[in-house]
Parts: structure tokens; C-alpha cells; sequence
């Protein structure tokens, strides 16, 4: 099993360099941390540099300000010790789902046995047994969230990024595959970041939520959910933490939900 | 039946009870017990594909117009409506076919004019491919040939002909040289276009897992422009197939083209409608061969079939 990712933002900041543009600061002076095992949440604003700072956790983009340490290493370009999800699930069409999901395996060195064996054992950790040789588009949007899961997790990263990856589907299968999300953190033991403007589905499946705000991209405030599992979304715990995100999240943030 | 836990079932399903069954596997309960499950819209996957036999979905009407129109040129040569010299009937056509195949070795020339389309075909598609790809990939390899073959290609192959059959002679391989570049331009410029069209998210992909680039080429890249090169391939053949007609009528002493041409300047009219329909034929039969080429690549594609 991976050893769970310690991750440390340490006064990131990001400028866009857009010719003929006035430079444009997405992100200003973050920090924080995800423990190894821990399941952090960013939630903010559309436009507040979230998928930014996961592209710049993914070693996407070296062109920034501050260090981003894994157990205390600046990280160095794209590693399959970073999995990720993205909300456009991002399956090739022309590949199985078995293909897509070992696709993640292709840079790696181990046998061709061994490597679909991992495969799938993951296509059957995310309930997909029996779709290997479907193609995307014969998949829900709901299945094919979970393969993209599976691809993310089968090279057994230390921590895996996951950008709204329910951000697209319907309510009742988001709350479904939530749950599932968290039974396989628990499973793998992994270290997780979810950015999601879901709220409530930070505040079901986090240790830790971070609040971000606009105009540039900052840190508003951690909020730590100290609530028992599992977590009822009725209650008034939740709710109370609920409030208090939105209010961090300010005014603009609330029209704009409403809208 | 049993009314079901939880409240937003219960609700519902008074106010209609068909959504009853819709929310059962789902909603509440599964949040608090996560099962790992796949859920119930299933059941788009595994759709058998649409059997298509000929004369099942509605083939066979495409049948229905050939016929009529051999129905009436038949007549109107039966009854004199056409001067035999300008349209022969369809029976004497089918006898001429005959002795032709069996006295004046139209076999000979048919192969002629395949093997030049075909030899054409490969050279120019290849090259067109390899050098696609290459330019695609690399800016620099784009500019450094772009100004040349932009203007290469709009000087029309009939026009090269005269200079490459000086160079060659009237033989074989004037003609493919001609056709290969016929060929090249469509194969190459959709290649180099396709590549450029490809979902930067999927290069980014490629990136985050860590993909070599030759991986990358071979697994995201290629499949991805494989439907476009498909649909040059198979336009190009049909332009190189009729083009070997128009390039075996200006040079040389053998093929369908030269036939042709012949039986026009002698007013062989039976023989002339004898070659157009052989070449007809021809052609029909390499665009189904890469349409069912161009099907199975782009297999992974929902497509709208009207
Ligand atoms: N490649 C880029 N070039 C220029 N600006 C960008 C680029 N990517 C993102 N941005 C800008 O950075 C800001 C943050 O974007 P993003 O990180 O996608 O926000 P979020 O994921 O929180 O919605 C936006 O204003 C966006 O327009
Ligand atoms: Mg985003």
C-alpha cells in the first residue's frame, strides 16, 4: 500500500502572463497543508485559481511563486505519485475502459499480468465490474466519473487530486458517489484534495475545508470539521459549518449559487 | 407495494408514484451505507449495435433507381429514341463487355489502371501520413515545408503531367508520380490538421501520466486523427481513380483512360460505355472498401446515422 502523501503549500503565488494584458495574479501568498491520510477540501468562488493550484500541484506548470513540497520535496514536473481527477472524467473515447484505466500503467515497469491484474481489482473497487470493454460513450456520466477514479487511483498515487469531479452529475448520484468516494479514501488510506463548489460535499467528506476567495485567488480560512462519521447532512452541526463557509465565501458567492 | 424508506421517496411518491421505483436503488439509504455498486443507468452500455443487413433498414430502395434507369435507356433504344451510335442498348453493351474481356484482353488494361491508382495510392498516402505526422508534431518541420507545398499544390496534377512524362517518359511511372501527388495533399494536409485539432486536454493527459512522447503519439495522439486521415484517404482514392482515366487519355497506350479515349475518337460508343462502367464499378468498390475502413476506425464514435 502507498504511503499517504504530506503535502505543503507554502506562499504560492501565480501570475498569468497574457501578452498585450495586464498581468494577472490568480493566486496570492497561499499556504496550507494535507496531512499524510488526511482528506482536504478547497471550495471558492468560479475563477479563484482552484484548478490552478492543483495544476501546479500536478507539476503542470513550474512558472510560480513559493514551494509545493511532498514529504518535504519540492515536487519536480508530472508524477504518477499524484493521481488526479478531473471533472470532465477525460476517458480517451477510442480506448476500453480497461485500456483507459491501464493507460495510467503504460509508463510503468511491471508485468503485463501484474499490470491487469491492478486494473481490475480498481475497475471493481469503483463497482464498474463487467464494463472493462465498454467505450466511454456507452457509459453514464455517473460511470464514467468512477473509471476516471479508477484511473487515478491505480497506480497507487500518495495523494490523489480531484478537480469537481462530481460537478456534472445529477444530484442523486453526486450524494451516491460521494459515499463512495469516501469508502475508497478509507480502503486505500490515501491522502485526497477535492476542490468541488459543492459545499455540502466538502463539509460531508472533509477533515479540513479551505475557504478561497477571488480577485486574486487567497486562502479566506481553514475550517476544520470535527463532526463524527457518518455525517448527517441534517444536522445542525453540519449546518452551522455550512453557514460559516458561505458567509467566508462572501456576498458575491451567495448571488451567484442563487443565480 | 411497500412504501419505501425516507422521506423524499414517501413525498414523491404520492404526488407520482412511477418515480417510486426510479429513486428505490437509490437516494438516502445509499448515502449512509456506501456500497460500491454500479448504479442503475446501466443499461446504455452493451447496447447491441444496429444490424444492418442489405435488405433490412430499408437497403433495398437504393436499388430501385438503377433499375429504372436501365429500364429506360433499354427502351429508348428500343424504340429509336437515341441513334444506336450515340447510346447503344444496354444488351449489345453487355455482349460488347464480353468480347472485349475475352478477345481484346480488357483484363490487361483494368489491371493497368489499378496498379497505377494502387501504387499511387500507397506512395502518396504514406509519405502524405509519415509527413503529416512529423510536421504535426513539430512547428518546425510545419514551417520549414509549408510556403513550398502550398504552392506545389495548387498547380493541379493534369498540369504536372506534361513535364513529368518528359522527364519519365510515357510509361507507368509518370503517371504514378502524378497520381502519388494527387494523393499526398488531401492525406497530408488533413494529417497535419488533425494533429493540430487535438484536445490540448488529452496532450495534458498524457503529461500528467507520465506518458512518453512516442506513447503518447501511439495512444492519444494517432487514434485521435485517425478518423480524419481515414476520410482523406478514402476522398483521395476516389480523385487518384478518376485521375489515372484523365492521365492514361493524355499519355500513353494502355488502360481504361486510353480506351476510353480511343473508343471516343473511333465511335466505339459500345466500348466507350463499357470502360465508363467498368470504371464506374471500380470506383464504387474502392470507396466501400474505405468506407468500411473509415468504420472501423472511427468505431468509438457515436455517430448520427439519420
Ligand atoms: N492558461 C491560462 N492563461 C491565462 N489565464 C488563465 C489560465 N488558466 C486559468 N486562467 C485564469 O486564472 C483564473 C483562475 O482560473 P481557475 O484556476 O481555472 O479557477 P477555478 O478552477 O477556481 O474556477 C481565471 O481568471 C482564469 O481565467
Ligand atoms: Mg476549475
Amino acid at each position: 500500500m502507498a504511503v499517504p502523501g504530506l503535502l505543503e503549500i507554502r506562499n504560492v503565488s501565480k501570475y498569468y502572463n497574457i501578452p498585450e494584458r495586464p498581468l494577472l495574479q490568480v493566486l496570492d501568498n497561499t499556504s496550507f497543508c494535507v496531512e499524510p491520510g488526511a482528506f482536504v477540501s478547497i471550495v471558492g468562488p468560479s475563477g479563484c485559481g482552484k484548478s490552478t493550484l492543483l495544476r501546479l500541484i500536478l507539476g503542470l506548470d513550474d512558472d510560480y511563486q513559493g514551494d509545493i513540497l511532498l514529504h518535504g520535496e519540492r515536487i519536480v514536473g508530472p508524477s504518477l505519485s499524484r493521481g488526479i481527477v478531473f471533472q470532465d472524467h477525460r476517458l480517451l473515447p477510442w480506448l476500453t475502459l480497461e485500456q483507459n484505466v491501464g493507460l495510467a500503467l503504460e509508463n510503468v515497469k511491471r508485468p503485463a499480468r501484474d499490470k491487469a491484474k491492478t486494473v481490475r481489482e480498481h475497475i471493481d473497487l469503483v463497482g464498474l465490474h463487467g464494463f472493462e470493454k465498454s467505450y466511454p460513450h456507452q457509459l453514464s456520466g455517473g460511470m464514467a466519473q468512477r473509471a476516471a477514479i479508477a484511473r487515478g487511483l491505480v497506480n497507487r498515487p500518495e495523494i490523489l487530486l480531484l478537480d469537481e469531479p462530481f460537478g456534472a452529475l445529477d444530484a442523486i448520484t453526486r450524494i451516491r458517489l460521494q459515499a463512495e468516494l469516501q469508502q475508497i479514501w478509507r480502503v486505500e488510506g490515501i491522502s485526497m484534495v477535492l476542490v468541488t463548489h459543492d459545499v455540502e460535499e466538502a463539509i460531508f467528506l472533509s477533515h479540513k475545508i479551505i475557504v478561497m476567495n477571488a480577485n486574486p485567488g487567497r486562502i479566506a480560512r481553514e475550517i476544520l470539521v470535527d463532526l463524527p462519521s457518518p455525517r448527517d447532512r441534517a444536522s445542525n452541526a453540519f449546518n452551522e459549518i455550512r453557514r460559516e463557509v458561505f458567509s467566508l465565501m462572501g456576498e458575491s458567492t451567495v448571488l451567484s449559487l442563487a443565480a | 407495494m411497500t412504501v419505501n424508506t425516507g422521506t423524499v421517496v414517501a413525498g414523491s411518491a404520492i404526488l407520482d408514484p412511477s418515480t417510486n421505483s426510479a429513486f428505490n436503488p437509490s437516494a438516502a439509504p445509499a448515502a449512509a451505507t456506501p456500497t460500491l455498486t454500479p448504479i442503475s443507468d446501466t443499461s446504455a452500455a452493451k447496447r447491441p449495435r444496429n444490424a444492418k443487413g442489405f435488405f433490412r433498414g430499408g437497403g433495398y430502395i437504393g436499388i430501385i433507381l438503377p433499375i429504372l434507369i436501365i429500364g429506360l435507356w433499354h427502351e429508348s433504344a428500343n424504340r429509336g429514341w437515341v441513334d444506336a451510335v450515340f447510346l447503344p442498348p444496354p444488351l449489345e453493351v453487355v455482349k460488347e463487355s464480353w468480347l472485349m474481356l475475352t478477345e481484346q484482353d480488357l483484363l490487361h488494361d483494368f489491371w493497368i489502371s489499378i496498379s497505377i491508382v494502387g501504387q499511387a495510392f500507397v506512395y502518396g498516402s504514406v509519405l502524405a501520413i509519415s509527413l503529416g505526422l512529423v510536421a504535426g508534431l513539430s512547428r518546425k518541420v510545419e514551417l520549414f515545408f509549408a510556403p513550398t507545398l502550398n504552392t506545389l499544390r495548387h498547380i493541379p496534377s493534369v498540369a504536372w503531367l506534361p513535364l513529368i512524362v518528359l522527364w519519365l517518359g510515357l510509361g507507368a511511372p509518370a503517371k504514378i508520380l502524378v497520381l502519388a501527388k494527387s494523393v499526398f495533399f488531401p492525406v497530408f494536409l488533413n494529417t497535419l490538421q488533425a494533429i493540430r485539432h487535438v484536445d490540448k486536454n488529452y496532450i495534458e493527459l498524457s503529461r500528467v501520466l507520465t506518458l512518453s512522447r512516442w506513447k503518447m503519439v501511439k495512444r492519444v495522439i494517432l487514434p485521435a486523427v485517425l478518423p480524419s486521415i481515414a476520410v482523406s484517404l478514402r476522398y483521395s482514392a476516389g480523385l487518384a481513380w478518376a485521375l489515372v482515366v484523365v492521365a492514361e487519355g493524355l499519355s500513353g497506350l494502355e488502360g481504361l483512360g486510353f480506351l476510353i479515349f480511343r473508343a471516343q475518337g473511333l465511335l466505339l460508343t459500345k466500348q466507350l460505355l463499357v470502360c465508363m462502367i467498368a470504371i464506374g464499378m471500380v470506383g464504387f468498390v474502392i470507396d466501400r472498401g474505405l468506407y468500411l475502413l473509415q468504420r472501423r476506425v472511427t468505431r468509438w464514435k457515436v455517430a448520427f446515422e439519420g
